[in-house]
């Protein structure tokens, strides 16, 4: 310990980075789909940067940061190469020297702050538990410098949040409860992996402020490991982007955003999709006599709950509406009723003229195909266990096909939404995320329908594969006239394809008008609130 | 990649492959008996023969003889075909009650599953073994009754898991992308419910295999289970009972032959649990 | 504040159905206990006065004990009766049910205590070690002695640690009638056998619960605050891991019920469970009647204390939110 502390002083000028990462390599276990999480990679952090590593799923970049705190997930080992704090290496430690640095001077604040909070214990606790492990103070003391963090956390009622169960705390609030824990012992280095991503933008929006002004008026130093370059252009001072474990790129932030060198780097950021609209869809065109769907007046209540409160609307066919809420504003609820899988408390809808929801029997069986749904979970949207070729199959036999067209069909199908053939075969466990989502859409156009509902369909991918299935369905859009109704929380998403937007909260829609006009000039407060928590508006 | 290898590959861990070895000898044992047993299992011959002693006539009895003479061994390999042949025909129909009721409390809810919960529920409150007594007091000892004890006793459980499996998969969106297309309710419940939950069923089927055939044991040991003079493990140990100390061989022989056959069960159940959680699962 | 006394509200409202649903469910049960016991009344008379009695004989017994009322009416007065205290007479021991079925239902519960007292921090104690670190030595070696002493009905258990400890060691009694007063010793035998079939079930559950915990996001952050592997275990997972084995542990109690029965027929402990199993050899009507009520009062009890006690134990559920979120106003 004395040596260790000798060693930090020694390193203490500002040439030696706080940590450094030198030919870092970490095996997978065997019989994974590569041999190495992290290969031979290398960076180092300086006193009070933040440093972003960026990546896509399996890019790598989790397993780098367990191995920093020196805590690789099961499975992972460190294989090569050397991690040093100032200039102390971390990599040989035993155990028991580990709990000296974890959450003392490195830290870390997680993706779901609900789950990574012990649920039978007050936050207030919790907090005061890092002054037990790592200073000697009184519980007096304890508990007043947890209140102090808590209040720095620009949380309402210290004393109450204190008391507080995680469960009785909303997202953003148990993120800052795990902000001030980390921070509690003034780490050197504080580790952040994807702390917004389970977050609403507009609480994202806070949070990366909170984190920012931690570098900028505390001088903490910050490792941020992201998957959305929007997130990184709003706090990113340098940037590390990996791919396949290896880091293929680093430099400065502006460097990278606007002169990037990696063609992988290049394409991740051409997948971002950008505030402005495509120029050649921004209005509506010329209105069609009839809408294919009219909403008028819809509302769902339970209980005293009104999920969703007298919404209406017109959608006319091959244009784009997009539904932009965030978690809870009753968007979801709304694309339900559409498709009858709920019932709504009062309003109607009609499809090409016809009262959709009091349909029955062959009358109903005839007009469902008219209205279908691509879903939000690629996982669960499939059942595990038909292929995909027969789920397409068994929709076009509902649609009316024959056994054997239908079968023709599904292979049509599947080279419309760009997926090989030879994947007629297999089951859903076989396909990547963003293959499932084409197969959900072929599921969906093999009932011929006129509108097409996505619930949340992109929010679950990569930013590349979200880049192509907007590109795919603007495609089938074109060639099949469809209309697409687009349920999203991304606003950026929502600019890309829409021709028009709707905003909802709280069951309400709040401001619907043509794309660009509300992206341009917002009427709404609420809309701007939105438009400006949007990560990334400084990419070009 | 393919789900037979999975399974063959799960049977191939030594656990597994014990119980599977102990319940495939005894399924052998039950279907060929009347070839392996050496005697007749009903015939008299000299009374209470420790095992390996000769008759008179110079046959040996591996096991002994009961108190009415008869052949341990013999007894022993009928009432395997007894066990295996109650207890499947028992567990079978509790499958099929608990299965339907299950899928349809799970799939419609409201009052049907109300309904069915709470008929659930009652006989859940009994503790098992007093509501086998009521009803074999009720209606008699016979092979018949112990299957319905057993189908009323096993059914709710089957229910249970059935109907919390339904309701999550209910909630899936795969559920959802059906109903939306029109696809009847009978071929949701059959064609994509039932065979995402097999996996978790096969596990309990193995499991309350073994548990029927405690329950014809414990019957059988109460003195209420299948009448005499029918080879049942559980009869042979009630039989025996009062001559243990001086005639061990009549209750161990039995009790070692249930044991085995459960813990096979047992054993297979849990090498089964890691493919038949695969099974169903995405991804 | 008003939210507070709404959860209170909450937490009363839900007792109350927690308590309908007990007495619905009481209602039914001996609803289906008498009808399939006493839905046939020529069966009754058979079993009250034995099959030797003459046609004549059973039909005077019938109408003098008002059995020709409609099945409804008959079992509304026997409803009515049984709440009242009133159980009728055993035909076998000619005794007041009542009387005959307490001090049996005492020394049962003397059993089930004592074997509970075994089963409860053996079976935790060895899920909580097995579960934390799954995969390990120790979890398989309790992983294998669970399924081997699940396996294992009660009746062969008692045979083989009977041959064991009685027949050839000769170390223990092989009954247990307490003939001459309590002796610890003639319990050891009944206790064994009832831990060896519980303890495996309690310690799979905890080991398994413990197993989940131990892999949830909570306990990585307690490792990445530089807790102790053991301060972990102690501070964060088994606070946590415990509250289901706990709940498991009351809906134990009835399956512990069946092995007391046969367990105390093995060792002729001179319990409820052989009261019972002597009135299902004797057809003794009103005694099975007695016993079997009984019997589900326990269990459904056990349920609803099972039901608060998870409830109380889990923060995330109305009972402590509502009182914590009380203390904080």
């Amino acid at each position: 310990m004395r040596l260790a502390r000798s060693i930090a002083v020694q390193a203490d000028d500002e040439t030696v980075p706080i940590l450094a990462v030198e030919r870092l390599s970490i095996a997978l276990p065997k019989g994974a789909d590569r041999a190495f999480a992290v290969e031979d990679a290398s960076l180092e952090l300086r006193r009070g940067e933040i440093l972003c590593v960026v990546g896509e799923s399996g890019s790598g970049k989790s397993a780098l940061s367990g191995a920093i705190m020196g805590a690789p997930a099961s499975g992972l080992k460190v294989v090569g190469g050397s991690v040093r704090l100032k200039g102390q290496e971390l990599t040989k430690l035993s155990e028991r020297a580990w709990c000296r640095i974890r959450g003392n001077r490195i830290a870390m604040i997680f993706q779901e702050p609900m789950a990574s909070l012990n649920p039978a214990v007050p936050v207030g606790l919790q907090i005061m538990e890092v002054f037990e492990l790592h200073a000697k103070l009184s519980v007096a003391e304890r508990r007043e410098r947890a209140l102090a963090l808590i209040r720095s956390m620009q949380l309402p009622d210290p004393e109450r949040i204190a008391a507080s169960f995680p469960h009785q705390l909303s997202g953003g609030q148990c993120q800052r409860v795990i902000i001030a824990m980390a921070l509690a012992m003034n780490p050197e280095v504080l580790i952040a992996d994807e702390p917004t991503t389970a977050l609403d933008v507009t609480t994202q929006a806070q949070v990366l402020k909170l984190i920012r002004e931690l570098r900028t008026l505390h001088g903490h130093t910050i490792l941020f490991i992201t998957h959305d370059f929007g997130v990184v252009a709003e706090i990113a001072d340098r940037i590390a982007v990996m791919r396949h474990g290896r880091i293929i790129e680093m430099g400065e932030a502006r460097q990278v955003l606007t002169q990037p060198q990696h063609p992988y780097t290049r394409e991740l950021l051409a997948a971002v999709p950008s505030l402005v609209p495509p120029t050649d869809q921004g209005e509506v065109m010329a209105p069609a006599a009839k809408p294919v769907l009219a909403v008028t007046g819809l509302a769902k209540s339970y209980g005293r709950v009104h999920a969703v409160n007298e919404i209406s609307f017109d959608l006319e066919r091959g244009t784009t509406l997009s539904i932009v809420g965030e978690s809870g504003c009753g968007k979801s609820s709304l694309a339900r009723i559409l498709v009858r899988l709920t019932a709504p408390t009062a309003g109607r809808v009609d499809v090409n003229g016809k009262c959709f929801l009091t349909l029955t029997g062959g009358e109903l069986r005839s007009s469902c195909r008219a209205v279908q749904m691509i879903f939000q979970d690629p996982f669960g949207s499939l059942n595990p266990l038909r292929t995909a070729g027969a789920v397409i199959a068994r929709a076009a036999v509902l649609a009316g096909a024959d056994v054997r067209t239908a079968r023709e069909r599904a292979g049509e199908l599947f080279d419309r939404v760009g997926l090989p053939r030879e994947g007629l075969q297999r089951r859903p466990a076989a396909f990547s995320g963003g293959q499932k989502q084409r197969i959900g859409i072929a599921r969906a156009l093999a009932m011929n329908p006129d509108v097409l509902i996505a619930d949340e369909s992109l929010s679950a991918l990569d930013a590349s594969s979200q880049a192509q299935i907007l590109a795919l369905l603007r495609k089938l859009q074109n060639e099949l006239g469809l209309a697409i109704l687009l349920i999203t929380h991304d606003l950026r998403v929502a600019a890309q394809i829409s021709h028009r937007i709707a905003v909802m909260q709280a069951g309400r829609i709040v401001e619907i008008g043509p794309a660009g006009r509300v992206i341009n000039s917002p009427e709404h407060p609420y809309t701007r609130e939105l438009l400006e928590s949007a990560p990334g508006r400084g990419l070009v | 990649m393919s789900t037979k290898h999975v399974w063959l590959k799960a049977l191939a861990r030594p656990t597994p492959a014990i119980g599977a070895l102990l319940v495939g000898g005894w399924l052998v044992i039950a279907l060929l008996s009347h070839a392996l047993a050496p005697y007749d299992p009903f015939h008299s011959m000299v009374p209470l023969m420790t095992p390996g002693a000769h008759g008179p006539d110079g046959s040996v009895f591996w096991l002994g003889t009961d108190s009415l003479g008869r052949d341990v061994l013999s007894r022993l390999i009928y009432g395997a075909r007894t066990v295996v042949v109650v207890a499947t025909v028992a567990t079978l129909t509790a499958y099929a009650v608990g299965i339907s009721t299950g899928l349809l409390a799970g799939y419609f809810r409201g009052r049907v599953d109300i309904a069915l919960s709470f008929f659930a529920n009652v006989i859940l409150s009994f503790p098992v073994l007093v509501l086998y007594i009521v009803i074999i007091v009720a209606l008699g000892a016979s092979a018949a009754n112990v299957v319905l004890a057993v189908t009323f006793g096993s059914a709710p459980a089957i229910f249970r898991i059935v109907r919390a499996i339904t309701i999550e998969l209910r909630s899936r969106d795969f559920i959802a992308a059906a109903i939306t297309q029109g696809e009847s309710t009978w071929r949701i419940l059959l064609v994509e419910i039932l065979p995402n939950s097999s996996g978790p069923l096969i596990v309990d089927f193995c499991l309350r295999l073994g548990y029927s055939a405690i329950t014809m044991g414990v019957l059988g040991f109460l003195g209420l289970g299948l009448p005499p003079p029918t080879p049942d493990w559980g009869g042979m140990v009630n039989e025996g009972r009062t001559l243990a100390f001086a005639f061990p061989h009549l209750v161990l022989f039995p009790c070692l032959a249930i044991s085995s056959l459960v813990l096979g069960l047992s054993l297979l159940a849990d090498g089964l649990r890691r493919p038949a959680s695969r099974l169903g699962k995405a991804g | 504040m008003s939210a507070a006394s709404d959860l209170s509200g909450g937490v009363s409202r839900w007792l109350l159905r927690k308590l309908f649903g007990m007495l619905l469910t009481m209602l039914a049960v001996s609803f289906l206990v008498f009808a399939v016991l006493e839905l046939n009344v020529d069966d009754v008379a058979v079993k009250v006065l034995g099959q030797f009695s003459t046609a004549d004989q059973r039909h005077a017994w019938l109408v003098q004990n008002g059995y020709t009322a409609p099945f409804l009416w008959r079992y509304l007065r026997w409803i009515g009766e049984f709440v009242t205290g009133h159980w009728g007479t055993s035909t076998y021991y000619r005794e007041d049910v009542l009387t005959l079925i307490a001090p049996r239902l005492a020394a049962s519960g003397l059993l089930a205590g004592a074997a509970l007292l075994v089963i409860v921090p053996l079976g935790l104690v060895m899920g909580v070690i097995a579960g934390m670190r799954e995969g390990s030595f120790v979890d398989r070696l309790v992983s294998v002695f669970a399924v081997v002493t699940t396996s294992i009905p009660e009746f062969a258990s008692a045979v083989f640690l009977t041959s064991l400890f009685v027949f050839w060691l000769g170390w223990l009694p092989g009954v247990s009638t307490m003939a001459d007063g309590f002796h610890l010793r003639e319990l050891v035998l009944p206790v064994s056998v009832l831990t060896l079939y519980s303890a495996g079930y309690v310690a799979r559950m905890t080991r398994s619960s413990m197993v989940e915990v131990m892999q949830s996001p909570y306990i990585r952050t307690a490792r990445l605050k530089g807790n102790s592997m053991r301060r972990i275990i102690v501070r964060h997972a088994l606070r946590n891991a415990l509250i289901t084995p706990v709940t498991v542990i009351m809906l134990q109690i009835p399956w512990l019920m069946s092995g007391v029965i046969v367990v105390e027929v093995f060792f002729a402990y001179q319990g409820f469970g052989t009261l019972l199993y002597q009135a299902a050899l004797n057809t003794d009507i009103y005694l099975i009647e007695a016993c079997t009520m009984i019997s589900v009062v326990v269990v459904v009890l056990t349920q609803v204390a099972s039901d608060l006690l998870y409830t109380w134990l889990n923060p995330r559920m109305s009972i402590r939110t509502a009182r914590t979120a009380a203390g904080a106003k």
